[in-house]
């Protein structure tokens, strides 16, 4: 449903993306992590069609951005970075406004703002002004007019930011639904958030696809910089050599444990093969006094620093 | 088709939704009574002549408050990606809130009708050049809003946007006084053709010259079409 082939966007002789290319089908809730600056919300803007990509195609529902903007409009609901909300307007008629201006039949209107209100539970404010509203409600009501129009595509740029908790929650079931049966890209920096509902993840920086693949299958990719963690009774040097002769440890950083100068934590960094841990296991519990070993699945946060850090050094080298 | 009258609600219910509409109206209304009071009781002629003279300058001073916010508005309130993302073409949303601001100057032509009914009741004056009078002040304020709107289009801030419309109306409105330091036939013929109030004084004695219809109409075309070609290259 959305498709960049090679995409690059030039500000002058500035370069903000890089021959970037992806695509999310139907039926897919893509998430889309990178650190501010590394192009995020201008690659969204791309999609969008609220700028044009300087080389290579931007494709939505099969419609090119850069010659049919407007019938891809028609597919496409967009969620901007800062909710674009008319302040002096209420809820109903600023969404009665977006929905005729995507072209909704005006029999079918009442109907449709009654289903974006009800899934974004906005009931309590529809006759409210928008500047009246708090941060959470701003929000939901940008969501509410992505959803107008039953478009096929959603992009959305960090839709949690600003609700509670339990908003969070809300806003991610009708993501989650939504995404059942048309394509997401939603940007997003809460980690958690994309392990929860996103079936894949493209991480940029600098204006470069770093990665694109499931949230597991990046777990796997990352295994080498796997960590073990272990809290060993045991003086400090000498179990930080007993650990190095170990066969597949690479480093070890010990320190001891606070309140507890005899106890340590260690954090081993391992490669791939298997049974380390119980080589680890065998050599230290002979010896000292093992209360805790574990092997440390890589979290997304893990994942990101580590395809962000790569870039970054990759750059100063 | 149904995108532009979508901006254009969205238009006319903002400027009500907000005091502009009603300051601006509230304002000219005023002025336009006071301009009336003076020269019909003063005077003791019952004619709009001067009062429309009067009135033709008061709103190149009003225009810029009614379009300054048209698109700088959008920039600032960081709507301009929304109006650009929804299924519109440029020309929609140019005309839709041209047509919105429209809405305002008919609304505030209407209202100074309520001068006419003294003029009638206790003098004669002549329907047709009155009748041309105010087609020459819509003429004037559809001119003025475009190229109002244009401005409120190139600049970011509000403000910003009225501070350079009204110079720019006004030298628009006065250029007509450079022909009188000129020698030069062709220049004095260019300053006298660019003369908003030149054109204006036509209409107000009673004449509807199809030259003056044109320019004004050709200036509120120019100024809609930069404005849609601005919108288009900003993307």
């Amino acid at each position: 449903m959305i498709a960049l082939e090679s995409v690059s966007k030039r500000y002058g002789s500035k370069t903000i993306i890089h021959d970037l290319s992806f695509t999310v089908d139907k039926g897919e809730i893509v998430g889309f992590l990178g650190p501010n600056g590394a192009g995020k919300t201008t690659t969204m803007r791309m999609i969008a069609g609220y700028t044009t990509a300087t080389s290579g195609r931007v494709t939505v529902a099969g419609f090119d951005m850069a010659t049919q903007n407007e019938d891809a409009a028609r597919k496409l609901g967009y969620l901007p970075e800062q909710p674009p909300l008319y302040d002096v307007l209420d809820v109903s008629a600023y969404l009665r406004f977006v929905a005729k201006a995507k072209g909704v039949p005006s029999r079918e209107i009442p109907s449709e703002l009654d289903r974006v209100i009800s899934s974004c539970r906005l009931e309590s404010v529809v006759r409210r002004e928008i500047y009246k509203l708090s941060k959470g409600f701003r929000q939901r009501v940008g969501l509410a007019q992505a959803l107008l129009g039953k478009p096929e595509v959603l992009l959305l740029d960090e839709p949690t930011a600003g609700l509670d908790p339990g908003q969070i929650q809300e806003a991610r079931e009708v993501i989650r639904a939504f995404g059942e049966n048309h394509a997401v890209l939603l940007s997003t920096h809460i980690l958690p958030e994309v392990t929860l509902i996103c079936r894949r993840v493209a991480i940029i920086n600098q204006g470069r696809l770093l990665a694109i693949d499931s949230p597991s299958s990046l777990q796997k990719a990352s295994e080498q910089a796997n960590s073990v963690r272990l809290e060993v009774t045991a003086p400090a040097e000498p179990l930080r050599e007993a650990l190095l002769a170990v066969d597949g440890v690479r480093a070890a950083i010990v320190q001891s444990m606070p309140g507890s100068d005899s106890v340590q934590i260690v954090e081993c960094q391992v490669d791939g093969q298997e049974g380390v841990e119980a080589r680890i296991a065998r050599a230290v519990a002979g010896r000292w006094d093992l209360h805790r070993l574990e092997r440390q699945q890589p979290t997304l946060e893990n994942i990101f620093l580590h395809y962000v850090g790569d870039t970054a050094q990759g750059k100063a080298a | 088709m149904s995108g532009m009258l979508a901006i254009y609600q969205k238009e006319v219910q903002t400027y009500f939704r907000s005091p502009i509409a009603y300051f601006v109206v509230a304002v000219f209304l005023l002025g336009t009574g006071y301009f009336f009071l003076y020269n019909v009781f003063m005077t003791g002629v019952g004619t709009m002549d001067e009062t429309f003279q009067n009135m033709g300058i008061l709103l190149l001073t009003l225009i810029p408050v009614i379009t300054m916010r048209l698109f700088s508005g959008e920039y600032t309130g960081r709507t301009m990606e929304l109006l650009m993302t929804l299924p519109l073409t440029a020309r929609q949303i140019v005309l839709g809130k041209y047509l919105g601001a429209a809405t305002i100057l008919l609304l505030m032509t209407a209202a100074t009708a309520i001068n006419l009914i003294p003029l009638y009741l206790y003098g004669n004056p002549e329907t047709k050049t009155i009748l041309s009078g105010y087609i020459g002040f819509l003429l004037l304020g559809l001119a003025c809003l475009a190229v109002g709107q244009l401005f409120s289009s190139l600049v970011q801030n509000q403000i910003i946007a009225a501070l350079i419309t009204v110079p720019v109306l006004l030298s628009f409105w006065f250029v007509g006084h450079l022909q009188s330091f000129q020698t030069d036939y062709i220049l004095r013929g260019l300053f006298g053709y660019l003369s908003f109030a030149q054109h204006f004084g036509d209409f107000v004695r009673g004449l509807i010259r199809s030259e003056a219809v044109v320019f004004y109409l050709v200036v509120s075309a120019i100024a809609l079409a930069l404005n849609v070609s601005y919108l288009q290259w900003r993307r």
